[in-house]
């Protein structure tokens, strides 16, 4: 049995060729993802522990938000010397660092990463744990001195001599490059600027007395953890101290997020390939099976029981999924090494000949790639062993599968409906969180019952979507319809694949062109102002910038933006984390606020705070509680809810939590030396846009971080932002129609292999090459197309449910992307056809002879 | 074999217009060493409006005759026409509409489209064509086979006996030149079998069609006006208005006696 098993395997290799290959891809994503995360975290983890002080005492962060106040929290500098007298220490010294800045060249081009990496300024000073050594020039002596590094000066063509500005946040100036350092460790992707102590102080932090950490060194045979708690005793709560290694675990924790985001998108991309070859492999092994029959029957009728033709079936599928996994693996590998070789591009340095290859790796690889080839033909396995020994004797029924669909319609029928009630469920549900999982148990629920119903709607869809065939392209088209019908299962399966495919990208596109519309509708009807000066993301600037645009020939109204991160005790006891917006008081005249209590002079009034409406009246709050704020900076506030904002954007969008905001005197008296996030400005009376546009960029050329930007402008920013997402999501959508393709390509090659007799005889009695390509290439596009439609209903469901979620959060309109739809239907079509060419040569070339005396 | 009598073509009847012919037709499997000669130099002439069953045990070319005749395999050497056409030579495209066209083919078994009815898969080579079938001429061959209320079923639904009725009305639909019959009684009882050969008959001879049909059966080639005999790929024999019987007898004796070249005994080269 098992040597006729590995004679079956081997005889039928060429046909379980692109079964392989959706495994290879599975394995592969799965395989790269984790060796590059393992690389990364490993690289970073030395990093970090190496170059981590013993302990650093640094100020303690109360609120963490995406939108920072823009001032950089310090400790004292004398707590320095402080430290030094601890018993135990035997060094402390003054960092003072801070990677809110911007650095311009002598023609205004900012020099530093361009792709997201922050771009760092500190005080220079050498210990065995410097990332970096001085290789070129020397030390920075004196304000007007510093070091690049290398990576850095090589990438933008800076040399010693050259004078770079740098842009601060107490305000900018400029330095001459002295020396270059060289990091002699792994550049995580930073930009580095190296001052001497006094200066790094003085012109990053604005004082002379202020550190953003104390670095602290232990004096030999005192242990990391004995200091840190010597020096607890001494200094009490009032400060963040962290030991070598915990620094290491908080610093690779920030990293985390970032390479986080790479690992789960490649483990996407796995999921993808997983989820669409099952489909290819069930369609494989089931039609493998199908043409099989007689020498199944032959096996049973010479003594195999039941057991042992499933188990030769599975063992295949056994040597499949090993085999498709060695090869996925060795694939990983490259992925990996194409990812490493890609973060370099984004000034990553990590290098290839470290891979880390850990044993989790191959055991997920071949758990993926092994698991799922079994899981897939354990269907086809079963029905194998149900082969009569009968079968041997009479004629193989190839043409049709005659089992009926009754259990298919029930539990399709079962599933779908229990997933339309979810939907339903979540398209009512007033509540973000229970519309979220219902969506997420209605999209699990629509999408199972579509792929298992989908062979019930081959016959009614394909019958009016191949209806004009037979008028248009004659006995051809009648006959690429007929196969198309002739088994449901197998026409499903594989347009199933490519369902999956169009469904999420339809879903996703319904999805974002309603946020696209919903984010359009907002700013036509809050944002009054002219101009928006501010960087992408929200992310604070220097004050001089805002001075500079004051300054600005035919500027009128000017309002800033500044941000508090805040935590606001509410009346009900919940404790929100949130970050508050501050303005300044003309905020009418660039904004268009509705009220439904209050109003913008009475938010903005001393001690003042505006609150969304339904935030407010989620939480009992009502127009004149005092509630207690703590800021970013420790100060503790009591401020009035003065104003209730009702712009229908409940607690997403543009907004914050809660949508606070209050006077910018307010914000500045608890969080003094914040930094402006935004600024909205109007042009003067009589001064056209146009020209201010030009005044603002003119003064605003020497400052690369931010951008002026009118309505339009402000909406294509947040459509650009939007559209990132989309590319994700075309991305898994183009790796998904690849296998879905490859799907169509293997179900129309086992085809045209079993209709072998068939296409003989059409070509003996006078069927073309031309004819017989048309058809199968019908027959494809027609399968191709079936996959779309069912794709982009089912997406349509999705994107309105999704929408209603969104709707929840304010994103109220609805828009449908029909130009992608029309695409998507189009393009199913041509992907149709490209799937056909093979199988069509295929079929066009075999030997009329030999095909009709074919077995 | 290679007496100056097997020079003249074996089936020719000057009275009788020609259908079909070959001179010199050979075909070879194989090369050098191991070459095997499916057909040695056969010249043969196919009557138009007869019905002409080609014998011979497995493996003396007869299919192979059929093929070449058809167009469906091409020839190591020699000539074949159609009519006035000459086929040897002729590429894919045109050999395919001369099939599609001007022949009608009829196999063992595996002759119907399973996803098309029987209706359909009857005008199949003229759909094929893009013309329009002779409704008249259909009906005809339709009511002359039985098939009048089967049109609408698919092959699946059909028993054997009727698939090949099918089978053989899709061969007379389009009125060809020529129609081609590969065993075609190969796969049925001999009920069935009986009447499939009286339809072919009647084919003939009611409906005027040219029938070239390959068998090993005797009670089948007893319906044909002539049978030509092969062995070893050269026609070795013919026999007009067989019968069963007589077609027997003859086979036997082949059995009893396989020609060897240049030693046939007489009573094979015997005519009837």
């Amino acid at each position: 049995m098992l040597k006729a098993t590995l004679r079956g395997f081997l005889a039928h290799k060429g046909r379980l060729l692109l079964s392989a290959l959706a495994v290879v891809l599975s394995v592969a994503f799965v395989a790269g993802s984790l060796i590059f995360s393992d690389t990364v975290a490993r690289t970073f983890d030395r990093l970090f522990a190496s170059t981590s002080a013993d302990v650093t005492v640094s100020p303690k962060k109360q609120i963490d938000t995406a939108l920072p106040s823009g001032e950089t929290p310090t400790v004292p500098a004398a707590l320095a010397a402080q430290l030094a007298r601890v018993d135990g220490v035997a060094a402390a010294r003054i960092d003072a660092a801070v990677s809110n800045i911007t650095i311009i060249d002598a023609h205004d081009k900012a020099v530093g990463p361009t792709t997201g990496g922050p771009t760092i300024a500190t005080n220079w000073y050498v210990t065995q744990r410097s990332p970096v050594k001085l290789t070129s020039g020397h030390e920075p002596r004196g304000p007007h001195e510093a070091l690049l590094d290398k990576d850095t000066a090589d990438k933008k063509k800076v040399r010693i001599g050259d004078t770079l500005t740098v842009l601060a946040g107490p305000g900018s100036f400029k330095v001459d490059v002295v020396g270059i350092a060289t990091f002699t460790t792994t550049n995580p992707g930073a930009a580095l600027v190296f001052l001497d102590t006094p200066t790094a102080q003085s012109r990053l932090l604005g004082t002379a007395d202020a550190a953003t950490s104390i670095s602290v060194d232990a004096a030999p045979g005192v242990g990391d953890d004995v200091l840190k708690q010597r020096i607890a005793d001494r200094l009490g709560g009032r400060y963040e101290l962290r030991t070598a290694a915990e620094q290491a675990t908080s610093d690779a924790a920030q990293l985390g997020g970032f390479l986080d985001v790479i690992k789960y998108l490649m483990l996407g991309f796995a999921g993808i390939a997983v989820l669409v070859g099952i489909f290819l492999i069930v369609n494989t092994f089931s039609m493998l099976i199908a043409q099989r029959t007689r020498e199944l029957g032959l096996l049973r009728a010479l003594g195999a029981d039941r057991g042992q033709v499933r188990r030769s079936v599975l063992l295949e599928a056994l040597l499949l999924g090993l085999a498709g996994s060695t090869l996925g693996l060795a694939a990983g590998v490259g992925l990996a090494v194409g990812l490493i070789a890609l973060m370099s591009l984004f000034g990553m340095n990590l290098s290839a000949a470290e891979m880390v290859f850990n044993w989790p790796t191959p055991v997920a690889a071949y758990a993926v790639g092994v698991g799922v080839t079994f899981v897939s033909a354990y269907l086809p396995a079963r029905r194998a062993a149900k082969v009569s020994p009968m079968a041997a004797l009479v004629d193989a029924e190839v043409a049709g599968s005659g089992r009926p669909l009754r259990v298919r319609a029930v539990v399709g029928a079962l599933l779908g409906a229990a997933g339309a009630a979810a939907l339903a469920g979540c398209a009512s549900s007033t509540k973000a969180s229970t519309a979220s999982s219902l969506l997420g148990l209605g999209l699990v629920f629509t999408l199972i019952a579509t792929v298992v119903a989908g062979p019930l709607l081959v016959r009614p869809v394909i019958r009016v979507l191949g209806g004009a065939f037979p008028a248009v392209f004659g006995p051809v088209g009648r006959m690429s319809q007929r196969n198309a019908l002739r088994n449901p299962r197998r026409t499903g399966a594989t347009a199933s694949a490519l369902m999956v495919g169009i469904a999420l990208v339809t879903g996703l596109s319904v999805a974002s062109s309603s946020m696209s519309k919903s984010f359009d509708q907002q700013i036509d009807r809050v944002l009054g102002a002219d101009f928006v000066i501010q960087n992408a993301n929200f992310q604070p600037f220097p004050q001089e910038i805002t001075e500079r645009i004051r300054a600005t020939q035919g500027v009128g109204t000017v309002v800033r933006q500044r941000f508090a991160p805040v935590r606001i005790t509410l009346p009900d006891g919940r404790k929100a984390d949130t970050a508050a917006s501050g303005y300044d008081q003309r905020l009418d005249d660039v904004a268009h606020l509705t009220y439904a209590g209050g109003g913008t002079a009475q938010a903005l009034a001393a001690d003042g705070l505006a609150m969304d409406k339904t935030y407010a009246h989620d939480h009992d709050v009502r127009i004149g509680d005092s509630l207690p704020v703590l800021f970013s900076s420790g100060q503790q506030a009591r401020l009035n809810v003065a104003a209730l904002t009702d712009m229908n954007q409940g607690s997403g969008g543009f907004a914050t939590e809660g949508a606070l905001f209050m006077g910018l005197p307010t914000l500045e008296r608890y969080v003094p030396g914040g930094q402006d996030a935004a600024v909205y400005v109007n042009a003067a009376g009589g001064t056209p846009a146009d020209r201010l546009r030009a005044a603002l960029k003119t003064t605003l050329n020497s400052y690369p971080q931010v951008q002026v930007r009118d309505q339009s402008d402000y909406k294509k920013l947040v459509h650009d932002q939007i559209a990132v997402l989309l590319y994700l999501v075309y991305a898994l959508l183009g790796l998904a129609i690849v296998i879905a393709v490859l799907g169509v390509v293997n179900t129309l090659a086992l085809s045209v292999v079993e209709r072998t007799r068939e296409i003989g005889l059409l070509r003996a009695i006078g069927l073309s090459r031309v004819q017989l390509r048309r058809m199968i290439r019908l027959e494809s596009v027609v399968i191709a197309v079936f996959g779309a439609l069912l794709g982009l209903a089912l997406g349509m469901v999705w994107g309105v449910a999704v929408q209603q979620v969104l709707a929840l959060q304010g994103l109220t309109a609805f828009a449908v992307p029909w130009s992608t739809i029309v695409a998507v239907a189009v393009g199913s079509a041509v992907v149709g056809l490209v799937a056909a060419l093979l199988p069509a040569l295929r079929a066009s070339r075999m030997n009329v002879l030999a095909a009709i005396a074919h077995e | 074999m290679s007496t100056p009598a097997t020079a003249r073509a074996y089936g020719t009847e000057p009275a009788r217009p020609v259908a079909a012919r070959a001179r010199g037709l050979t075909k070879a499997y194989g090369s050098g060493e191991t070459t095997v000669l499916a057909l040695d130099s056969v010249d043969v002439d196919i009557m138009r409006g007869a019905f002409t069953a080609v014998m011979g045990p497995s493996g003396s070319g007869k299919s192979t005759l059929m093929h070449c005749l058809a167009g469906l395999d091409t020839v190591s050497a020699g000539q074949v026409w159609l009519g006035d056409t000459e086929i040897t030579g002729l590429r894919d495209r045109e050999l395919t509409r001369l099939r599609r066209d001007r022949i009608g083919f009829m196999f063992q078994s595996f002759n119907l489209l399973p996803t098309l009815t029987a209706a359909e898969n009857i005008t199949l080579p003229m759909d094929i064509a893009g013309r329009t079938p002779d409704g008249a001429w259909v009906d005809r061959v339709i009511d002359t086979l039985g098939l009048r209320d089967r049109l609408g079923h698919r092959p699946a639904q059909l028993s054997g006996g009727q698939q090949q009725r099918v089978a053989c009305a899709r061969a007379l639909a389009s009125r060809p030149e020529l129609i081609f019959t590969d065993e075609p009684t190969g796969n049925l009882d001999s009920r069935a079998g009986a009447e499939v050969l009286a339809f072919l008959r009647e084919a003939v001879d009611s409906l005027e069609q040219t029938v070239v049909m390959v068998t090993h059966d005797p009670g089948a080639a007893g319906h044909a006006d002539l049978v030509l005999f092969l062995g070893d790929g050269r026609i070795v024999d013919r026999m007009e208005r067989p019968t069963a019987e007589a077609v027997l007898e003859r086979m036997r004796l082949f059995s009893g006696a396989r020609p060897s070249p240049g030693g046939a005994p007489d009573d094979v080269l015997r005519k009837s």
